[in-house]
């Protein structure tokens, strides 16, 4: 067994150390001091750690305003498209009605138009209400993904709860709006949280309607921010790279939390047992 | 039609309660509860999405320069944006950019995925744990800051990926090598970007695709005498059959739909030889500020898109994940 597995495992610890190279070297690139990045010969390690390249991406513009920005949009975006949401997602999942089926295929459709499409009338429809270079004018065309989105992953997760619970809850004595109060929605948490997480990101890491609907600088989301390192004279490598593990350390740390959360069944054992 | 397929109220299962005034109110009130649910839903589409699709369109038809921006009119121009987009040999160009990176990105994605997939099976317990952690975290990895990353990997002086290639020795020397100074070498980089980026998912489906396959098919493809070769052939592939095109079909609208790798490593120089449709429009509409002309390549993209996006509907639905 151990002969016969070694061979892959060697070539698992081989394809992870590749895969996985982009990620750790903008670590290392960031963790350097700054003069240590620009090295004939590269560096693997970051010795001496030194926090100087974050520091100078840090007062690049100002960061908290561009914090405060990306979450401004992100954080709205999200809460309006759950409470939109749920409602859909619960008649899609447990009601049948006339249209449903037309509006599950939409659904799905809609999610295949690309960004760079709806970019062109959705800059001119905001620019008719004087919202072009408004920061809470990007919910409206973040809310073009992520609803769809939300619908879409609410419904799968209300569709995974078994119908047994809440006709339990309800030979019990419940209402319908009972059983989804007290049995449905602590089922959904889970499903709830993590599709906001994912939706979250979704709206985090935008980049075009960004680009194309904020001008002036103080109205930068981070993504934007990021970029505009690279074009400003003169690019300091460290700083960008810095800039880049910023914006992408909490996203890393999230999603493997939320990983793990998507891949345990839910209530899979809530019936059997 | 508005009955409720799996509620309880007048399920059969459930024991029935006594019928009172109130469930007869109820159950005329849940007829209608599905459209309250929906309704919300229904109007926020017809806000962000409704409008603006019809506005494309609408834009499609007019000539909508800088002008318009500030008068707020465009004469209509019928069908003249779509022959002259098409009548453009740049246009044609680009279409064809469009589907050699998006070939190149699902082959590459699905032969990697694939094998990245098979491998995850054949190994012991803690080096799949740390494959898959290495495979989530690219998952995760932003598009902005992974192409950040990209460029800064393959920086002409001190770019450690140059670095390295120089080292083994069997391509050359790529010390002080511009990636981006050649459409060709700058397209392969960003396929590179995209196929590392889209990597995770594809391997990790196949993955969890591959435990769905009894173990017994395997053994008893083994007593006929079947290799490992001949097991993937004959016994995974027909079975993943429909995850694979799924993924196929995904995977293709998703690359003709990527936008930030191309903007942020190239704004689809040099030259315009890295413009893909996504950036085409782009640029015709917000650059050219022809927003009719960008309107209709907007709109040509979604019509060959729209061949796909039905397969994969009628796909899902055929797999009973939704039930319609």
């Amino acid at each position: 067994m151990r002969n016969k597995r070694a061979v892959p495992n060697t070539i698992a610890v081989l394809v992870s150390l590749v895969v996985i190279f982009p990620v750790y070297w903008m670590f290392a690139t960031a963790l350097k001091q700054p003069g240590k990045i620009l090295s004939a010969t590269p560096e693997f390690i970051p010795w001496p750690i030194s926090l100087d390249n974050f520091h100078t991406a840090l007062t690049h513009g100002s960061f908290l305003h561009y914090v405060r920005n990306s979450l401004l949009v992100s954080v709205s975006t999200v809460l309006i498209a759950l409470v939109v949401a749920l409602g859909a997602s619960i008649a899609l999942a447990r009601f049948r009605f006339l249209g449903r089926r037309a509006f599950l295929i939409g659904l799905v459709l809609v999610q295949m138009v690309p960004g760079s499409a709806m970019v062109i009338p959705l800059y001119l429809m905001l620019r008719s209400v004087g919202a072009i270079d408004f920061v809470p004018g990007l919910i409206i065309t973040y809310m073009t993904f992520v609803l769809p989105f939300t619908i879409w992953t609410l419904r799968g997760f209300v569709h995974g709860i078994p119908l047994e619970l809440e006709e339990a809850a309800m030979v019990d004595g419940c209402g319908r709006f009972g059983a989804f109060w007290h049995i449905q929605l602590p089922l959904l948490a889970p499903g709830i949280v993590a599709t906001s997480i994912f939706a979250f990101i979704s709206a985090w890491d935008d980049y075009l309607f960004a680009y194309v609907f904020l001008k002036s600088q103080s109205n930068y989301t981070l993504p934007v921010w990021l970029v505009s390192f690279q074009t400003s004279d003169g690019i300091d490598n460290g700083a960008t790279i810095a800039a880049s593990a910023i914006f992408s350390l909490p996203v890393l740390v999230v999603f493997l939390l939320v990983q793990r959360r998507l891949v345990g069944g839910m209530t899979s054992g809530a019936v059997k047992g | 039609m508005t009955s409720l397929t799996q509620a309880p109220e007048t399920g059969t299962a459930a024991p029935t309660p006594p019928r009172s005034d109130e469930t007869v109110r109820t159950n005329r009130l849940a007829r209608f509860t599905p459209y309250g649910l929906v309704g919300p839903a229904l109007l926020a589409f017809a806000v962000v999405l409704g409008y603006p699709m019809v506005r494309l369109v609408w834009l499609s038809v007019q000539d909508f320069g800088p002008r318009s921006l500030f008068t707020g009119e465009a004469p209509f121009v019928g069908l003249g944006n779509f022959t002259r987009v098409l009548g453009d040999s740049d246009f044609w160009a680009v279409l064809l950019r469009t589907l050699i990176v998006s070939v190149a990105c699902v082959a590459a994605l699905m032969v990697i995925g694939f094998l990245l997939a098979s491998l995850l099976r054949q190994v012991s317990s803690w080096a799949r744990v740390m494959l898959s952690v290495c495979l989530v975290l690219v998952w995760a990895m932003p598009m902005v800051s992974a192409s950040m990353i990209w460029r800064w990997l393959f920086e002409p002086q001190y770019g450690v990926l140059n670095w390295v290639l120089t080292q083994l020795k069997v391509f050359g020397d790529f010390s002080a090598h511009d990636w981006f100074g050649s459409p060709g070498q700058a397209l392969f980089l960003i396929i590179a970007l995209i196929v590392w980026k889209g990597l995770p998912f594809v391997a990790l489906t196949l993955y969890a695709a591959m435990g769905q396959i009894p173990d017994d098919l395997y053994e008893a493809a083994g007593l006929d005498g079947a290799g490992r070769w001949s097991m993937a052939r004959h016994v995974t592939l027909p079975i993943l059959g429909p995850v694979l095109a799924v993924l196929v079909l995904l995977e293709v609208i998703w690359s003709v739909n990527s936008f930030t790798p191309f903007w942020v490593l190239t704004q689809g120089g040099p030259d315009g030889g890295t413009t893909t449709l996504g950036v085409y429009s782009y640029l015709e509409a917000f650059t050219r500020n022809d927003y009719g002309g960008g309107a209709a390549i907007a709109i040509i993209t979604v019509i060959l898109l729209a061949a796909l996006a039905v397969l994969y509907v009628r796909r899902l639905f055929a797999q009973g994940e939704v039930t319609g």
